[in-house]
C-alpha cells in the first residue's frame, strides 16, 4: 500500500466510498467466534461461490447484541437492512436461499433496528411481529397467521411479507409489530387491530396513533459508532467508510495542541477507566512538564471481571482507539504509545497489531506523518493476568519490565511516569471517543449527558439479565432504563434484587434505587462507583453475602501484597465473611467488618485496597438484613441458603436457548 | 573351526541394539545364569552398546542445550533494543512450550545477564505465567462475575469431583489439566468453559461429564 498524503485525506473526506450494493457481514469478536461465526463465516462464502453470488462478504466486529451471537447484518437489494441472531453455522445455506432466491427474510431471527420511526415515509414491504408479553404461550405465531390471512384477503399477500422476529428490543408490550423498511413501531397490538393495521398503514400510509410507540430508544452510539460497522483489520475499509483519520488530520494541520486540548475541555469528558479525571487536564499536566520525551499509554487491561467494553472495542474498532490515541500525543508532544492490552485478550492484541502494522505502511505512524513535523510510532506491551496492573503506576512498572506492584503518588505519572517521564494513560473508551469529538466538536459531545457527566457511557450489562449485551447510553439514563428498557429486564421474569457496577472496586445498588440517573457523582453517593462499565444484575435468589464475598476474594487474590492494609485487612475481612456465610458468624462482626473496611479504605497505598471494601459495605448497607439472618440463622439456615441458591441456579442456563428453536 | 557362540547370543546381540539399559542388565544376569559366567563377546557388545547410549543421550543432552540456546537468543534478538522487554520475552517462551521451563529460564537468565531470582519473581508475580507444563488436555472454566452468577462454582465443583484434582492442577496421567480464569468475553453465554481452545456457553452439571468422555476418547484415539 502506498503512502497516505494529506491530499488522500482531503480527497477521502469530500468523497466516502460507494458501498457494495449487496452484502453481509459476520460480526467475529471473541463472543461470535465462540458461538460459531468463524465457521458461518467460511459457510457462507462457500454458497457464495457455488452459487456465484456477487454479494460482498465482510468481517465486522460487534454491534453488542452478545445475547444473539452468532450475528450478521444482512444487505439485500429490494429487503430491509436486517441484523440476524443466533445465526448457527447450519443456518448458512438457508440464509443464502431465503435472500439471494427468494428474496425473502427469515424468520424467527431478527433483531429489529433500535432506530424507531414516528412517520410512515415508505410503502410498506414487511411486517415484523414478536409477542414481547410474559404470558403462557407465544401468539407470535398466532399474529404472523393472522396477518398474512388478511394480507391474503385482500390480494397484498405477494407485496408484504409478515416475518416472526427474535427480538424486538421492546419487552413486555404485548404483541409488537414493526412495519419495515419506515420502522413504525405499534406495541400491545391485538387480534382486531390486525385488520386496522392493514387499511390503515398498508393500504394508506397513515399511522395509527393510539398504537405507536413512541419512546425512542435509550442508546446512543458515539464509542460504538464504528462497532459491527467496519473491518477491523482493514484500515482501507475505516478510511473509506468511516472517516478514518480525518479528526486526526484535522488536529494535526487545523489546531494547535493548544487548541486540541481546549477542544477536550470543552467536551468536559472525563476518564471512562473507573476514577473520572477529566481528560484534558490529565494531557495539560502532561504537557506542561518539561521533558525529552513523554509517553501516552492506552490503558486495555480491562480487569473487572465479567466486564468486555474495552475487549470489544479493541476488536471492532481498533484504528479509532489508534487515532484517539494519534491525536492524544499530538496534543501532549509526545512521540511514543504503548497499548497495554490483556493476554489473555489474544485477538484484541491481533487487531491492534495489525492496525498499527497498517498505519506504520501507509505512514500514519512514524516519521514527519503525512508530511507534518510530527512524529509518532506506538507498540503493544501484554498484561499477565494481574488485575493491580490496572492502576497506573502499577501498569507502568509492568511495562519496564518488573513486577507490577503500584508505588505511592504523587508523583502522578503526568510528571513522573514511564522511565521517569511524563505519561498520560488513558482508557481504551476515552481514546475511542476523542476522534469523535474533534471531527464533531467540544460542544455536540457536551450536548449529552449531565451537568457534571457528560456524554455517554458503554456498559457491559451481564448477570441474570435477559439479553446480556453492551449498552452506550448517555449519562444520566437510569439504571431501571439500562437493564429494563434497553435489556429486557431479568431473566426468566425473575425479580431483580441489585445491580453492582464498578466491579471488584463498586458497589450494589438495591432495586428500590434502580431509578437513580447514572453519572460519577450518583453512584459514588450510593457507595457504588462507575467504574469502567461493568454491569451486572442480580435477582432474589442471589445471596448478597455471597456476591461480596466473590468480589472480595477476587481482591485478594489480586492484592501484591505490598502493604500490610490490604494485604492482612483483606484477607481477615474474606475469613470473617466466610465464617457469616457458614453460619458461624457472631453479633461483633459486622463491627468489625466495618473497622477493617474503614482501615483499608484509608490505609491502603492503592485504589485496589482502597476500594476492595465497597462490595462488602454497600451489601451491608443495603442488606444488612442478610447478614444479619446469616448471624442469628446459623449453620442450618446458611446450609438452607446455599441448596436453595443451587436449586435456583441449576435450571437457568436451558432458558436463553429457547429462542432460537 | 570357530566355536559356537553360546546358544541364542547371535540374535540377541542383535535385538540388544533396541533393549533400554535395564534390559541390557537383564540379558547379562540372563547369560551368567545360563552358563554360569558371562561370556566374553556377550559383555563386550553390551558394554558397547551401553557406551553408545550414553554417547547419545550426551548428544540429545548438548543438542537440547544448544536448541534451549538457540531459541532464547532469538527471543532476545527480537526484543534486543526495547527497554522492559524481560515480560515480553517471557511470553514468546511461554507462546513456544506452553510454560516457563527451569532450564529456558536460566538460560533467559544468562542471556539477559539478569539474576535467575529476579526472573523468578517476576514469573510468579504475574498469574498467566505458569511453571508446570500444561496436560495434554485443557478443561478451563470461567469464574468471571457473570459465570459465577450463573453457576460457574458447581461447575467447578463438578469437574473437581469427577476429576479428582483442584483447580490449577493436572491429572496424575498428565492428561488432563484443569483451570479457571476470569471471563474470557463471551458472557452472553454464561457460564462458558473452554475444552481445549473450543468455548462451550450455557453449561449444565450435567454436561460435564460427556466433556470429560470425549477428551478421554481423544486421547486413546491419539495414543
Ligand atoms: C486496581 C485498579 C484496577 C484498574 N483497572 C483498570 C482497567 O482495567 N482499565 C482501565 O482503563 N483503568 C483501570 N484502572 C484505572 C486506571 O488506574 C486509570 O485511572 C485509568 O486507566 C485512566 O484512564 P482514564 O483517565 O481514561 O479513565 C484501575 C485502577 C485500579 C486502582
Ligand atoms: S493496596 Fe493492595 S494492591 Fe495496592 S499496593 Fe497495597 S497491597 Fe498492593
Ligand atoms: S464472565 Fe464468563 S465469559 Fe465473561
Amino acid at each position: 500500500m502506498k503512502t497516505l498524503t494529506r491530499q488522500d485525506l482531503a480527497a477521502l473526506a469530500a468523497q466516502p466510498a460507494a458501498a457494495p450494493a449487496e452484502w453481509i457481514r459476520v460480526q467475529l469478536d471473541t463472543g461470535g467466534i465462540a458461538a460459531g461465526a468463524e465457521t458461518l463465516f467460511t459457510a457462507l462464502d462457500h454458497a457464495r461461490l457455488e452459487h456465484r453470488l456477487p454479494f460482498a462478504l465482510q468481517r465486522t466486529g460487534s454491534t453488542g447484541y452478545a445475547f444473539a451471537d452468532p450475528v450478521v447484518e444482512v444487505q439485500t437489494v429490494g429487503l430491509p437492512r436486517v441484523h440476524y441472531g443466533h445465526m448457527m453455522p447450519e443456518l448458512a445455506p438457508q440464509l443464502i436461499e431465503s435472500h439471494f432466491t427468494h428474496r425473502r427474510l427469515l424468520d424467527d431471527h431478527v433483531i429489529a433496528t433500535r432506530r424507531r420511526s414516528l412517520v410512515l415515509d415508505a410503502p410498506v414491504t414487511h411486517i415484523l411481529v414478536r409477542d414481547t408479553g410474559n404470558g403462557p404461550g407465544s401468539k407470535t405465531e398466532f399474529f404472523q397467521f393472522s396477518f398474512q390471512e388478511e394480507l391474503k384477503r385482500r390480494g397484498l399477500a405477494d407485496r408484504v411479507q409478515v416475518v416472526r422476529a427474535f427480538d424486538m428490543g421492546i419487552y413486555d408490550e404485548g404483541a409488537v409489530v414493526q412495519l419495515l423498511p419506515s420502522a413504525v413501531t405499534y406495541t400491545n397490538v391485538l387480534a382486531p387491530d390486525v385488520a386496522r393495521i392493514i387499511t390503515e398503514s398498508i393500504e394508506a400510509g397513515k399511522v395509527l396513533d393510539d398504537l405507536l410507540w413512541k419512546t425512542s430508544d435509550k442508546q446512543v452510539r458515539i464509542v460504538l459508532r464504528h462497532c459491527g460497522e467496519v473491518d477491523p483489520d482493514s484500515v482501507d475499509d475505516y478510511l473509506r467508510r468511516a472517516e478514518g483519520y480525518q479528526a486526526f488530520a484535522r488536529a494535526l494541520f487545523e489546531l494547535t495542541p493548544e487548541q486540541v486540548i481546549a477542544e477536550m475541555k470543552v467536551s468536559a469528558l472525563r476518564g471512562r477507566g473507573g476514577a473520572g479525571f477529566p481528560t484534558w487536564m490529565k494531557w495539560q499536566l502532561t504537557r506542561a512538564q518539561p521533558a525529552t520525551q513523554r509517553y501516552v499509554i492506552c490503558n486495555g487491561d480491562e480487569g473487572d471481571p465479567g466486564a468486555f467494553m474495552d475487549r470489544s472495542v479493541l476488536e471492532s474498532d481498533p484504528h479509532t482507539v489508534l487515532e484517539g490515541m494519534l491525536i492524544a500525543a499530538y496534543a501532549m508532544g509526545s512521540s511514543q504509545g504503548y497499548f497495554y492490552i490483556r493476554a489473555e485478550y489474544p485477538r484484541a492484541v491481533e487487531r491492534i497489531q495489525r492496525a498499527l502494522d497498517q498505519a506504520r505502511e501507509i505512514g500514519l505512524l512514524g516519521q514527519n506523518i503525512l508530511g507534518s513535523t510530527f512524529s509518532f510510532d506506538a507498540k503493544i506491551r501484554l498484561g499477565a493476568g494481574a488485575f493491580v496492573c490496572g492502576e497506573e503506576t502499577a501498569l507502568i512498572a509492568s511495562i519496564e519490565g518488573k513486577r507490577g506492584s503500584p508505588s505511592p503518588r504523587p508523583p502522578y505519572p503526568s510528571v513522573r511516569g514511564l522511565w521517569g517521564m511524563p505519561t498520560a494513560i488513558n482508557n481504551v473508551e476515552t481514546l475511542a471517543i476523542v476522534p469523535a469529538i474533534l471531527l464533531k466538536g467540544g460542544a455536540w459531545y457536551a450536548g449529552h449527558g449531565t451537568e457534571t457527566s457528560k456524554g455517554t457511557k458503554v456498559f457491559a450489562v451481564t448477570g441474570k439479565v435477559r439479553n446480556a449485551q453492551l449498552v452506550e447510553v448517555p449519562m444520566g439514563t437510569t439504571l431501571r432504563q439500562i437493564v429494563f428498557e434497553v435489556c429486557g429486564g431479568v431473566l426468566d421474569n425473575k425479580e431483580i434484587k441489585a445491580v453492582q457496577t464498578g466491579g471488584p472496586s463498586g458497589g450494589v445498588i438495591p432495586a428500590s434505587l434502580l431509578d437513580t440517573p447514572v453519572s460519577y457523582e450518583t453512584l459514588q453517593q450510593l457507595g457504588s462507583i462507575m467504574g469502567s462499565g461493568g454491569m451486572l444484575v442480580m435477582d432474589k435468589g442471589d445471596s448478597m453475602v455471597e456476591v461480596a464475598k466473590f468480589y472480595l476474594r477476587f481482591c485478594v487474590d489480586e492484592s501484591c501484597g505490598k502493604c500490610a492494609p490490604c494485604r492482612i485487612g483483606g484477607y481477615q475481612l474474606l475469613q470473617i465473611l466466610d465464617r457469616i456465610s457458614r453460619g458461624r458468624g457472631n453479633a461483633g462482626d459486622l463491627a468489625i467488618i466495618h473497622r477493617v473496611c474503614h482501615a483499608m479504605q484509608k490505609a491502603s497505598l492503592c485504589g485496589l485496597g482502597q476500594t476492595a471494601p465497597n462490595p462488602v459495605l454497600s451489601t451491608l448497607r443495603y442488606f444488612g438484613e442478610e447478614y444479619q439472618a446469616f448471624i442469628e440463622g446459623g449453620p442450618s439456615y446458611a446450609r438452607k441458603v446455599s441448596g436453595a441458591a443451587k436449586a435456583a441456579k441449576a435450571p437457568a442456563p436451558a432458558t436463553t436457548q429457547e429462542v432460537s428453536s | 573351526m570357530k566355536t559356537n557362540p553360546p546358544s541364542g547370543s547371535e540374535s540377541s546381540i542383535a535385538d540388544l541394539r533396541h533393549a533400554d539399559e535395564a534390559e541390557l542388565i537383564d540379558m547379562l544376569e540372563k547369560a551368567e545364569q545360563k552358563h554360569g559366567f558371562i561370556p566374553r563377546e556377550i559383555s563386550d557388545e553390551i558394554a558397547r552398546l551401553l557406551e553408545v547410549k550414553l554417547e547419545r543421550l550426551r548428544r540429545i543432552q548438548g543438542k537440547l542445550d544448544t536448541t534451549i540456546r538457540r531459541d532464547v537468543q532469538q527471543h532476545v534478538a527480537h526484543w534486543r533494543n526495547e527497554e522492559g522487554n524481560l515480560i515480553m520475552i517471557l511470553h514468546a517462551i511461554q507462546n513456544q512450550h506452553g510454560y516457563i521451563p527451569r532450564e529456558v529460564a536460566m538460560e533467559l537468565s544468562r542471556e539477559l545477564g539478569v539474576k535467575l531470582a529476579r526472573i523468578y519473581e517476576v514469573i510468579t508475580f504475574y498469574h498467566y505465567f505458569k511453571l508446570q507444563p500444561p496436560g495434554a488436555h485443557n478443561v478451563t472454566v470461567c469464574n468471571g462475575t457473570a459465570c459465577y452468577l450463573k453457576g460457574s462454582g458447581d461447575l467447578i465443583n463438578e469437574l473437581r469431583t469427577q476429576l479428582g484434582i483442584a483447580e490449577g492442577q493436572t491429572t496424575p496421567d498428565r492428561q488432563i489439566h484443569f483451570e479457571t480464569v476470569r471471563c474470557i468475553g463471551c458472557c452472553g453465554m454464561a457460564p462458558a468453559m473452554v475444552v481445549d481452545g473450543k468455548t462451550c456457553g450455557h453449561v449444565k452439571t450435567s454436561d460435564v461429564a460427556g466433556h470429560l468422555a470425549n477428551l478421554r476418547a481423544k486421547k486413546e484415539t491419539a495414543a
